[in-house]
């Protein structure tokens, strides 16, 4: 089939139908005589429609009805399916990840409820609450959002384009036209499918270009510049700032780790000596239940060994299930305060000493941190 | 800047001495407190400890200013007070840095930390 259409022949369409070339020897010559002459087919699909017609000499063969072609195109070829309607819903801002995840309850309860807490938000010595309008200012400043989502929030504030496709399918009006009856290059042919294509691309999304214009209508008295930004972080899923910032669950679907850098900072051993620890990112999962954990390769009296994603062995302290800003804030703060400030050298608290026990027990070696 | 490096600029010199403090106390790990000026001759001699107490008991705050000291007290419920990284003692000097302000008028800033305490794991005897 792509051959076909790839190829350099010219086809014919006539009545909903394409016609190919027809190879002409003695035996087809012989076959369209017999043909023409009135022998009926055996299992004719559309009797009114020809099965050869004959144009500026050349013999075409009836072959695919458009309409058909159109309707499995997904089951004949998923792969150039796949890519014309991504092409088409990125052309409408309709990716499935933006939709899924402009500004969920989730998302937005760490934009606008979690980062402020730790991030500058005012400058010199004022300190004001800040809007959440403010909020995707500063986060402007010092973010560096690239170009083309400044591009696709032009796109998401256009609501006219939509709103015609959604009108177009109320009416029931075919979103395509079909094309005209006569000869075609396979080029033209190819183009016109292509776009026939992208309209019933359209017409099953109804219900998602719905949603969509209905939330681009929430937005639509938002500043195109903080479109940008929410459109940067629904489709990028994460966010930096001042060492706070927050990464979308590769496991799971619309769930975030939330985290927090520690920074350069010293622990004391037994005998006052000091070990000088490097930043890590003290985190929590938007999955509950939610106990803090260090995201790096890490070593620390307080995780039992020396790997990625190890839980901070907290005392007295049990993470509230529900989620609320107030409780991711508080199990980041127990998790930093306890990697920062937690070891007390005296009391050799935690799984490993910072200082050489000799006991016949394999721990954790800090020496590398001596300062 | 880390604490770390921090700690080796603290040293102000005896002209800084006379200037305005500043002192902003901040619940926890967040990243703004509550502020507090204090002008040349009314903080000089007197414990950073006193100073924080006079912060937090101070009338007529904001709405804002009131979340900030609940936030604080929430804190040093059996937390304590930390600057440059160690538990403050001593004078406001002991922990000032000199900063200028945007219109570039300097003064001696001292941020604290109220630190709600978490000590973390088990002890390494009871292992």
């Amino acid at each position: 089939m792509k051959q076909l259409f790839d190829s350099d022949l010219e086809l014919v369409v006539e009545t909903d139908f394409i016609y190919m070339p027809l190879l002409f020897d003695p035996e087809i010559e012989r076959e369209i005589q017999d043909f023409q002459s009135g022998k009926p087919l055996e299992n004719p699909i559309k009797p009114e429609t020809k099965s050869i017609i004959k144009l500026k000499g050349k013999h075409f063969i009836k072959t695919l009805n458009l309409h058909s072609f159109i309707d499995n195109y997904e089951a004949i070829n998923p792969y150039s399916y796949q890519r014309l309607r991504n092409e088409c819903l990125r052309k409408y801002q309709l990716t499935r990840e933006v939709d899924g995840h402009f500004l969920d309850e989730t998302l937005r309860l760490i934009l606008f409820r979690i980062t402020p807490y730790f991030i500058k938000k005012n400058k010199g010595l004022n300190r004001k609450k800040i809007s959440d309008e403010e909020i995707l200012d500063l986060i402007g400043e010092k973010t560096n959002i690239p170009e083309k989502y400044y591009k696709e929030a032009k796109t998401f504030g256009d609501l006219k384009p939509l709103k015609k496709i959604l009108e177009e399918l109320k009416n029931q009006k075919p979103l395509f036209k079909m094309t005209e009856n006569g000869l075609h290059s396979d080029r033209k042919l190819h183009d016109w499918i292509h776009k026939a294509i992208q309209a019933k691309v359209m017409a099953s999304e109804h219900h998602r270009i719905e949603k969509a214009l209905k939330l681009r209508e929430q937005w639509n008295q938002t500043k195109p510049e903080h479109i940008a930004i929410l459109l940067y972080i629904a489709d990028t899923g994460s966010l930096e700032i001042d060492g706070f910032g927050f990464t979308r669950h590769n496991s799971y679907k619309g769930e975030y780790l939330v985290y927090k850098r520690t920074g350069d900072y010293v622990l004391k051993d037994y005998y006052a000596r000091s070990y000088l620890f490097p930043e890590c990112r003290v985190a929590v999962s938007t999955y509950s239940p939610s106990m803090p954990f260090v995201m790096e390769k890490y070593k620390h009296p307080f995780l039992l060994g020396h790997k990625t994603g190890q839980e901070i062995c907290m005392k007295d302290f049990v993470p509230s299930n529900e989620f609320k800003a107030e409780n991711v804030i508080r199990t980041l703060e127990e998790g930093l305060t306890a990697m920062r400030y937690g070891y007390n050298g005296r009391k050799r608290n935690g799984y490993h000493s910072l200082d050489k026990m000799w006991v016949h027990i394999p721990t954790i070696d800090f020496e590398d941190y001596r300062i | 800047m880390t604490d770390v490096e921090i700690k080796k600029t603290l040293e102000i010199d005896e002209a800084e001495k006379l200037l305005p403090l500043v002192l902003e106390i901040i619940p926890g790990h967040a990243a703004e407190g509550l502020i507090d000026i204090y002008e040349p001759g009314s903080y000089e001699g007197k414990s950073l400890r006193k100073l924080c107490d006079r912060t937090l008991n101070k009338k007529n705050l904001s709405i804002e200013e009131q979340l900030i000291v609940e936030d604080v007290n929430r804190q040093l419920k059996g937390g304590k007070f930390l600057s440059r990284g160690q538990e403050i003692e001593g004078t406001a000097l002991e922990y000032a840095v000199s900063e200028k302000t945007e219109a570039g008028e300097k003064y001696l800033y001292v941020p604290i930390r109220a630190i709600k305490p978490q000590e973390g794991g088990i002890r390494i005897d009871d292992c």
